[in-house]
């Protein structure tokens, strides 16, 4: 019985350190490494990128069990101490996480002072305009039909 | 066991390493949006503006996110569409009722 709780704890223990260290990714985005990236210097220009960056994670643990214990005797410890497969145990964990990033400006450190330029994403916002193109055309499709 | 609100959802205005180029410091900020629970957690960070302190004056320069910033308009321009739409259809109905 004691060696159960002991692999019970163990495996707990162990489920718990894998959660912490999810956790310590997830929120490691926090961090301002994160965001601003390394300056990189070329010629008389320092050039640093600044991202936008979201990361999220979630986890699930499970547990140990075991078979009833019986009154305590000395047949039933015997029958225990024989048949070690009745021993039950086990743990588990679920975990699950994603991290997204996205640059956002470009800072240029320069002779003639600090410049910050913003970094345009295209693809995303024709993706936006069409969706939004769409939903107006359906829209007027609509109105049409009903008039 | 119970969490506040203030446990679980934290805005912290981060500051990063200053960077020293000639005369002029350089200290970029950002904002991290922390959500944290108990079986997980969320993070939401942005920059927001670089600090420049050159000959002791400092100034700041905001980091503007563009893509974003469309991004909203062309929703805000959708849902203005459709508000515009409703009330079209709703006033030709009138005028046909009367």
């Amino acid at each position: 019985m004691i060696n159960e709780l002991d692999q019970s704890a163990q495996l707990g223990g162990a489920n718990q350190q894998i959660v912490q260290a999810m956790a310590d990714k997830v929120f490691a985005a926090a961090h301002s490494h994160a965001v601003y990236g390394e300056p990189v210097v070329s010629g008389n220009y320092t050039v640093i990128t600044a991202s936008e960056v979201s990361s999220g994670g979630g986890a699930g643990g499970g547990g140990g069990f075991g078979p009833v214990p019986q009154e305590p005797s000395p047949e039933a410890e015997a029958a225990e101490a024989r048949s070690p497969e009745s021993n039950a145990g086990g743990s588990g964990v679920g975990m699950g996480g994603g991290a997204f990033g996205r640059p956002v400006a470009v800072v240029i450190i320069g002779p003639d002072g600090v410049e910050v330029k913003p970094v345009f994403d295209a693809t995303k916002i024709g993706l936006a305009f069409a969706t939004m193109l769409g939903a107006m055309l359906m829209m007027l499709g609509r109105m049409r039909r009903a008039s | 066991m119970m969490m506040e609100a203030n446990d679980i959802f934290q805005v912290q205005q981060v500051i990063g390493d200053s960077v020293q180029v000639g005369d002029m410091m350089v200290t970029p900020q950002s904002e991290a949006l922390i959500v944290r629970l108990p079986f997980g957690g969320l993070v939401w960070h942005r920059p927001t503006a670089v600090l420049v302190e050159q000959a002791g004056q400092v100034s700041r320069i905001p980091i503007v996110d563009v893509t974003r910033l469309l991004q909203w308009t062309l929703l805000g321009l959708s849902a203005l569409a459709f508000m515009a739409t409703f009330w079209i259809r709703s006033s030709r109905r009138k005028e046909t009722l009367s």
